[in-house]
């Protein structure tokens, strides 16, 4: 069999394969190696060592995102997951109007990043008009705007994923429980949550690398205002690279440590949550 | 001509182990044979290199005069009945049937023709249009003997195509797929881990363990006189009795001694064995429990408490214990023996069978 | 018993009114979004949350000078066919390729298998200059070329859930195709593929909301004075010094939003479906 489909490979790898080289492995390699160097374009790249690292170090701007970004993850994370969890759980019941719910609680996760900011900046601006305040008044309304743009978009699409969960844990377990003489606090600890590990680690990884990558909504919402306070690490990035010239190996170089920080990130949370996780 | 020959055939996987070291078959044509053995013995690898979904990595294969190493299966002008069926989910009775037929780009009232007359022989005719996960399971096993039938192939390779079957879907199967045999100008290759289905079935009964094949023969041959212990073992149901024998040499000839008895043996080559000790083989059916054979067996008489009685209908298989071993009894179920009783039985001195104990292989009789 | 059978409708009519009411809620920034976009331009500042009345109403003056000042109808256009185009390539060739790796087993296919997994993990920041630059070198700065860059930033994804679909695919039914007579193209085309169809339709959908909203990648790769997308048209109308004109931006944004909700509305059972599977296979 394999002797046969091996001769296929042009035709059943190739595109996919070709395409992926361009598409990603070579400006990822090209990437990597640009960060050690001083560029503006890719043919007059100058090798610098460790100077555009460095000098991540001593920019405020990126350390204030990192720091950011980082709250906004944790908060995100958090907020989503439990709200996620917490509208799930009585969407499983099968009561009348649940489809209905979760149709209305879904649709803001098809809606662009950039419009989703637009969108949110009106209606916030309109709220805070009401005080006389604007959303760039201060870097603390733009890190609340983003968290609650980000339950809006996300929450829905957690959801879903939650009720698929609850849904594949048996209903014996359920009644085995009741015979036992569990009350409901103790059917949602000790049965409930265990078994919905995986759905938990899926969506804590989802919500975590979408936080922390953040970037349409954050253009769109605030653009990074005031003074650069509300800018998360992408926009940080993004603005390195082209909003003034000179910068782009330092821009390359935040980029990799932008990489490996998520990437960190989520070895470690797929790591934890993995293993609490019950084989059925 | 559609005879299968393996010459010298090896088969290794990639990882590095030899499954099969040296395979030598010969499979006549039309002949109905059937590959039978343990669990990991290599019956289904030989399977489907017949078919070309495994490699031969050594030695050659032949199907009429024809070198098939490298031909694709498609090539081959085999069909196969999988033991998961492997109906194609999508399509409905009519379209499983008709796909192979369809590829070759037969004209359609022909392959329209084919179908509805192999599905009137298997009665599926009400089934044509759904599909296989409407269907129950001897509906989908048909559906797969339709496929394969359809296509009027030289061979037939069957993996174990009765095992997800009840027992008595089995039953009914199995002479279908016999009749089968008789009507088609075929060669089966039927395997199987059951060594019933091989004994009704098999014109001739190719038992494997290992990789290596034990013995071939036809299914009374390899009954009457199995090659070794492990072929004595397999094939007879209930197992045939085993004990280990010391061989002494007495005034009149060759004795053995074991399980608490011990008694003359005339006839054996135990030329090389005194002193050592050989397995003794007997049938179930070969300890009597009637007066006659009592009488005519003096020294070879075992007793003891029967510890279990299954009652068979028109037989009672008695498990009880002579001289510290355990063995199993076949009586017809006059006897009336039940648990707890106290029984004498003969052993048939004429059925023994004795085995080597070292490397198995049976010890022949002389003359 | 009558009095858990009553405290039960009780709680069911509790959770109904509590759930419209947030459902309400959830709804309630498209329906501002809409009712600003028929308001005049300094009223839509000033009192955002109020309908519009006499003055403040311009009925479809904002849409018609919106869709002029950015040419939406053509950044509508390009939209569609840059997400469909890469949608559909990125289907066929990442499920073929998947098979293809799933049965054909060796260093280099399990090596092919993890850099897909490693590349969803990776930002687009850290390619994103260096994919832009190589994009314009091969000249794929247009809507054909780009569905190419789609399938290669897209590959990982998309052959991970469809490797990991194809262990449920059943190996003996391809043996059963090949003894048929298949060759491996047919096997796949007449056989896998009408079992894979309701991983498609996951794939499909994750890819298509990934690409129709996507703003990044076509700002950088695509020649902008030439195509624009829906996301881009819309960050356009953000002119110099991040002035709006709020009253087109308004209009846009309805205007944006509303193939979404159709397409939502039309194909909503597949779609969260879809979204289910794709994710548990993750």
């Amino acid at each position: 069999m394999e002797k046969t489909l091996k001769r296929w490979l042009p035709l059943f790898g190739l595109p996919t394969l070709a395409a992926f080289t361009v598409g990603f492995l070579v400006p990822f390699v090209m990437g990597m190696a640009l960060s050690f160097c001083r560029f503006t374009t890719v043919s007059d790249a100058r090798f610098v060592g460790l100077a555009n690292y460095k000098s991540i170090l001593g920019d405020g701007d990126f350390l204030h995102a990192l720091w950011f970004t980082a709250l906004f993850t944790l908060v995100s994370v958090v907020l989503i997951n439990l709200l996620a969890f917490s509208v799930a759980l009585p969407l499983t019941k099968g009561l009348r109007g649940t489809n209905l719910f979760r149709t209305v609680f879904f649709m803001p996760n098809l809606i662009g990043g950039i419009v989703l900011g637009y969108i949110w900046q009106l209606i916030f601006n309109g709220v805070l008009a009401m005080f006389g305040r604007t959303l760039t008044y201060s870097p603390v309304y733009g890190f609340w705007g983003l968290v609650i743009l980000m339950c809006w978009q996300q929450v829905g699409y957690m959801m879903i994923i939650y009720i698929a969960g609850l849904q594949s844990i048996p209903g014996e377990l359920y009644e085995a429980a009741r015979i036992d003489g569990a009350n409901p606090r103790q059917i949602l600890f000790r049965i409930t949550l265990p078994l919905s590990m995986p759905a938990i680690t899926i969506c804590t990884f989802l919500t975590l690398t979408n936080s922390f990558k953040l970037f349409d909504q954050n253009l769109a919402l605030t653009a990074g205002q005031p003074s650069n306070k509300t800018q998360m690490l992408a926009l940080n990035i993004y603005d390195t690279f082209y909003s003034r010239a000179g910068w782009e190996g330092v821009g390359q170089a935040k980029a990799v440590v932008f990489f490996v920080l998520v990437a960190g990130l989520a070895l470690i949370q797929l790591y934890i949550t993995r293993r609490r996780e019950v084989q059925q | 001509m559609a005879s299968i020959r393996f010459d010298h055939v090896v088969k290794t996987y990639d990882n590095g182990v030899t499954v099969i070291p040296d395979l030598n078959l010969e499979i006549q044509d039309q002949e109905f044979v059937v590959l039978v053995g343990p669990s990991g013995c290599g019956k289904s690898t030989t399977l489907r290199m017949i078919a070309g979904l495994e490699e031969v990595s050594g030695g050659g294969l032949y199907i009429g005069e024809q070198k098939v190493n490298d031909l694709p299966p498609k090539d081959r002008n085999i069909a196969m009945v999988f033991q998961s069926y492997a109906l194609y989910p999508h399509m409905s009775v009519y379209r499983n049937m008709a796909f192979a037929l369809r590829l070759k780009k037969l004209p359609k009232g022909e392959i329209d023709r084919r179908v509805r007359e192999v599905a009137a022989q298997l009665e599926l005719e009400p089934y044509l249009k759904r599909k296989p996960r409407q269907l129950s399971g001897g509906q989908r096993q048909r559906v797969a003997l339709g496929r394969a039938m359809v296509r009027d192939p030289q061979v037939f390779l069957l993996d174990e195509p009765l095992s997800n079957l009840d027992a008595k879907l089995r039953t009914e199967m199995r002479a279908q797929i016999s009749t089968l045999h008789k009507r088609l100008s075929a060669t089966f290759v039927y395997v199987t881990h059951d060594q019933t289905e091989a004994m009704t079935m098999g014109d001739r009964i190719v038992v494997m363990k290992d990789g290596r094949i034990q013995q071939v023969d036809t299914p009374q041959a390899l009954y009457d006189r199995p090659k070794n212990r492990f072929v004595a073992g397999f094939i007879g149901s209930p197992q045939m009795n085993f004990w280990q024998t010391e061989v002494l040499r007495g005034p009149e000839g060759w004795r053995l001694r074991g399980a608490g008895l011990e008694f003359g043996m005339t006839g054996w080559q135990l030329e090389g064995y005194e002193g050592k000790n050989v397995t003794l083989g007997i049938r179930p059916e070969d300890i009597h429990a009637e007066e006659v054979m009592i009488k005519a067996h003096p020294d070879a008489l075992v007793r003891g408490k029967v510890s279990l009685a299954e009652r068979m209908g028109s037989e009672i298989y008695a498990y009880f214990a002579s001289g510290g071993q355990k063995l199993i009894a076949r009586a017809p179920a006059r006897t009336g023996i039940r648990g707890g009783d106290e029984v004498v039985m003969a052993l048939d001195l004429n059925k023994l069978h004795l085995f080597d104990a070292d490397t198995g292989e049976r010890i022949p009789r002389q003359g | 018993m009558k009095s858990r059978q009553a405290s039960k409708r009780l709680k069911n009519g509790l959770f109904l009114v509590f759930f419209s009411v947030v459902s309400l809620a959830y709804l309630m920034p498209i329906g501002i979004v809409v009712i600003n976009s028929f308001k005049r331009k300094a009223y839509i500042n000033k009192y955002p949350f109020s309908l519009p009345t006499g003055r403040d109403f311009v009925g479809l003056e904002n849409y018609r000078a919106g869709v002029e000042a950015i040419g939406f109808f053509e950044a509508f256009g390009w939209s569609l066919f840059i997400t469909v185009g890469s949608v559909s390539l990125i289907l066929l060739c990442t499920s073929m390729c998947a098979w293809y790796i799933s049965r054909v087993k060796n260093r280099w296919t399990r090596a092919f298998y993890y850099l897909c997994v490693f590349s969803m993990v990776v930002p687009f920041q850290m390619v994103m200059y260096t994919l832009s630059k190589t994009a314009d070198s091969l000249g794929l700065g247009n809507p054909l070329g780009i569905t190419v860059v789609y399938l290669g930033f897209g590959a990982g994804l998309a052959v991970f859930l469809f490797a990991g679909f194809m262990r449920s695919v059943p190996l003996e039914i391809e043996e059963a195709a090949m003894i048929d007579g298949c060759s491996p193209p047919q096997t796949f085309f007449l056989i896998v593929l009408p079992i894979l169809k309701p991983t498609m339709v996951s794939v499909g959908i994750l890819e298509t909301m990934w690409i129709w909203n996507d703003y990044l990648l076509p700002t950088l790769v695509l020649d902008q004075k030439k195509y624009k997308t829906i996301p881009m048209a819309i960050q356009y109308l953000k002119g110099g010094y991040g002035s709006i004109d709020w009253g087109l931006m308004m209009a846009m944004l309805v205007l944006a939003i509303l193939p979404v909700i159709l397409f939502y509305v039309s194909c909503q059972k597949y779609i969260i479906k879809g979204v289910a599977a794709g994710a548990v296979k993750g």
